[in-house]
């Protein structure tokens, strides 16, 4: 083989010592899966620990973190606790929820929950439970959190104010439960717990803006659970605030009427939750007053908490009796220990004690003015049906004077017998009116009126009967008698020719006759009724038929 | 043995035509104007450099998520690893078999091989150059199969559009995965197996 049989090819030179172009493929390459390992370790936001009591519905690699129902995170992987008494979930925060990780967030399952005052989670249902989040305000990163077992009644982006309240009955009342003013739905219960010592009950709730400022220093606080059903003069009143409060309970606030505006109440105030809106909205009692009532009569139906009226108005409340025994009048009496709130009165008090300190008196000596004046107290019924009584504090102008005591702070007042015992005397006296009834003698009586009626009926039988027989036979005989006149009398009228027959027909003629012209007189009337007060015109000649 | 170069002798693979060849011989051919060459052009560093990016592309492809599945109501995202395992879990063991092969073995074996046959060739290595040959040949052959994840993905993709209720979403894997398919391709075509036999047939 020679070289000359073979062409040469055209040789191309290449410059050298230049890399080849090629190697740009693996730069890109790098380049490229460096930016993605850049943006994927971007995405990625801090891992996070959080305790729940049970894992119920969350699932490792499935489960989403949502804030505001944005994902921000995916549960990893669920795990018990070394103690094996909560289960941990690993969650991964995304890049965007990295900064929820921060000291005061909350985490909770969201699953649905049906309770009185709603449905809420209806959509994870079908999604699955996911964890809700709470971003605290804190910036202080955390890695482990401890997971609410239930959704928090309020999440930090709601404005409002959080109260305390305390009370010794929560009643129907539940978190969630709502708080009204003016009946609109304002805020909620966030918490109820039960103080330490076992008797007050503690609440939070949360009252949104802007109606947080509407809770001043003033403001009360009242139960508005359940019904309120009143029966007075007016009818039966039914009064709730709305049918949610019936079942699931509600708490109202307002101020009472005429108090002085108040700035508004301080973040964690704490306020006294009333029973209801009544004793809310009754006059704070400033000061009590002891007083005490000797009662020398039976106090059947009188126990502590009956009321102590005056003038109809209810004052205060017995707080104990307490039995006792006199050795010089060798008697029984009751001590009747009250509780009396004398500025319920209002202007009336702050006159009287005005009054009295402008005359340089004493409270019992101003009281013992009263007494002079015929002021006792009195047990009264307030009502037959249930047997309840209450202490009046009423006039009696007639009484026999009385002092009085003054006592290591507790004023004495002088008693008047009645109320009750009145009414079982009268009661007593009706009966013993009864019994002087003589019932033997009257039954005594009866008893001989009826004998003298029975013999009367006797001597009917013997005597009036017999006679009552002739008596019969006699009138049968009259009636055949009247029988043949009648016939007879028939006979004569009936004939064709009889007198009365012709008569008869005769008069129906002339009667027929009459009726003819009385009706051409009513139709002539009818055409012309002017005619009654004119006269027949002349030539207008009624028209007979 | 003798071979083309030995005797600076050439074949335009276009046409057939044998010329003298320099070695290493770059030059158009004087018949029909392509370019001839003993030996493709620049093939130990093309190689290397399609390889080299292919290692590369191979992590991310790994590790990212290959596909999103919503189906109502739960939510999946799936790296090709995780995707098997799924499938192995749910009962398709043949299934996950295949796609375990197709996505992670071929890929991995086609990386590894030509690495060995590059670095071998590197050497002038003359160790058993029959059984590289035949490597070089399944490399060629197998590399086609590799884009199955690829197309399983396209292909939910476009069929699995029920909204709400079953979606199918590429995730940010498919393009490397579909990189490292292609690279390994690149990578083997470039790679000239007569280097195999340049020294180990003497």
């Amino acid at each position: 083989m020679s070289d000359e049989i073979f062409p040469i090819p055209h040789v191309q030179f290449r410059k050298r010592g230049r890399p080849s172009a090629v190697w740009i493929v693996p730069v890109i390459a790098i380049v490229a899966a460096g930016a993605l390992a850049v943006r994927t370790y971007l995405q990625t936001g801090p891992t996070i620990h959080i305790t729940f009591n049970t894992a119920d519905g969350i699932e490792g690699g499935k489960s989403e973190v949502r804030y505001k129902n944005v994902p921000v995170g995916k549960v990893t992987s669920v795990a018990l606790t070394p103690d094996r008494q909560h289960i941990v979930a690993t969650v991964q925060l995304t890049s965007g929820g990295g900064s929820l990780a921060t000291m005061g967030t909350q985490f909770w399952v969201e699953r649905p929950r049906i309770g009185v005052g709603g449905v809420s989670g209806l959509g994870t249902l079908l999604s699955g439970a996911f964890i809700g989040v709470d971003v605290g305000t804190s910036t202080e990163k955390v890695e482990s959190f401890v997971g609410l077992e239930k959704p928090p009644g309020v999440t930090s982006d709601q404005h409002g104010t959080r109260f305390k309240l305390t009370t010794t009955d929560a009643g129907s009342l539940a978190p969630q439960s709502p708080v009204y003013v003016q009946r609109q739905s304002v805020g909620s219960i966030l918490a109820i717990d039960l103080g330490a010592d076992g008797k007050a009950v503690n609440m939070e709730i949360f009252v949104s803006a802007p109606y947080d400022h509407l809770v001043t220093q003033s403001t009360v606080f009242w139960n508005a659970s359940g019904l309120d059903v009143t029966l007075d003069a007016s009818g039966l009143r039914v009064n709730t605030e709305s049918l949610a409060t019936v079942v699931a309970g509600g708490i109202e606030f307002g101020v009472r009427p005429g108090a002085p505006a108040t700035p508004p109440a301080l973040e964690n105030q704490r306020f006294h939750l009333f029973p209801d809106l009544r004793h809310a909205m009754a006059r704070p009692d400033a000061a009590s007053l002891a007083l005490e009532m000797r009662f020398d009569q039976p106090i059947r139906g009188t126990a502590a908490g009956v009321n102590v009226e005056f003038e109809g108005i209810h004052i205060g409340e017995v707080v104990d009796i307490t039995p006792d025994y006199d050795e010089t009048t060798q008697t029984f009496h009751f001590d009747a220990h009250a509780s009396v709130f004398p500025e319920r009165l209002g202007p009336a008090y702050t006159k009287l004690a005005a009054a009295g300190a402008r005359n340089g008196l004493t409270g019992p000596q101003t009281l013992q003015a009263l007494v002079d004046r015929g002021l006792r107290a009195q047990i009264k019924s307030s009502n037959i049906l249930t047997g309840a009584y209450y202490i009046d504090l009423a006039w009696f102008p007639n009484a026999k004077p009385a002092h009085v005591i003054a006592k290591e702070g507790v004023w004495v007042v002088p008693t008047e017998r009645g109320g009750s015992e009145q009414m079982q005397e009268r009661v007593a006296s009706i009966l013993s009116k009864i019994d002087r009834i003589p019932f033997e003698e009257i039954g005594g009586d009866v008893h001989d009126a009826t004998r003298a009626a029975s013999s009367l009926l006797g001597h009917f039988d013997s005597a009036v009967v017999p006679a009552m027989q002739g008596v019969f036979a006699r009138a049968d005989t009259a009636m055949s008698a009247l029988h043949d006149s009648l016939a007879a009398l028939r006979d004569n009228i009936a004939a064709p020719d009889s007198a009365i027959q012709q008569a008869t027909r005769a008069t129906l003629e002339q009667v027929e006759r009459a009726a003819f012209s009385l009706r051409t007189l009513a139709d002539y009337l009818g055409h012309h009724p002017e005619s009654l007060v004119r006269g027949r015109a002349s030539g207008s000649e009624p028209k007979g038929k | 043995m003798t071979r083309g170069v030995d005797l600076r002798l050439a074949a335009c693979e276009t046409c057939e035509l044998v010329v003298q060849a320099s070695d290493p011989l770059v030059g158009l051919c004087p018949r029909c104007g392509e370019p001839v060459r003993s030996r493709k052009h620049n093939a130990r560093t093309r190689s290397w450099a399609f390889l080299s990016a292919a290692a590369v592309l191979y992590v991310p492809a790994n590790t990212l998520v290959m596909m999103r599945t919503e189906q109502f109501p739960s939510h999946r995202e799936d790296t090709i690893l995780s995707g098997i395992a799924y499938l192995w879990s749910e009962g398709a063991s043949s299934l996950a078999l295949l796609v375990f092969t197709a996505s992670i073995v071929i890929p991995l074996v086609k990386i590894g091989a030509l690495g060995v046959l590059l670095v071998t060739t590197g050497q002038h290595s003359t160790w058993r150059p029959h059984g590289r040959t035949l490597l070089y040949r399944v490399l060629e052959v197998a590399g086609h199969w590799s884009m199955l994840d690829v197309f399983v993905v396209a292909l939910l993709t476009a069929v699995v559009q029920l909204g709400r209720f079953a979606n199918v979403e590429p995730g940010p894997a498919v393009l490397p995965f579909a990189g490292v398919v292609i690279l390994t391709m690149l990578a083997s075509s470039s790679f000239d197996p007569r280097a195999i036999w340049d020294r180990g047939a003497e």
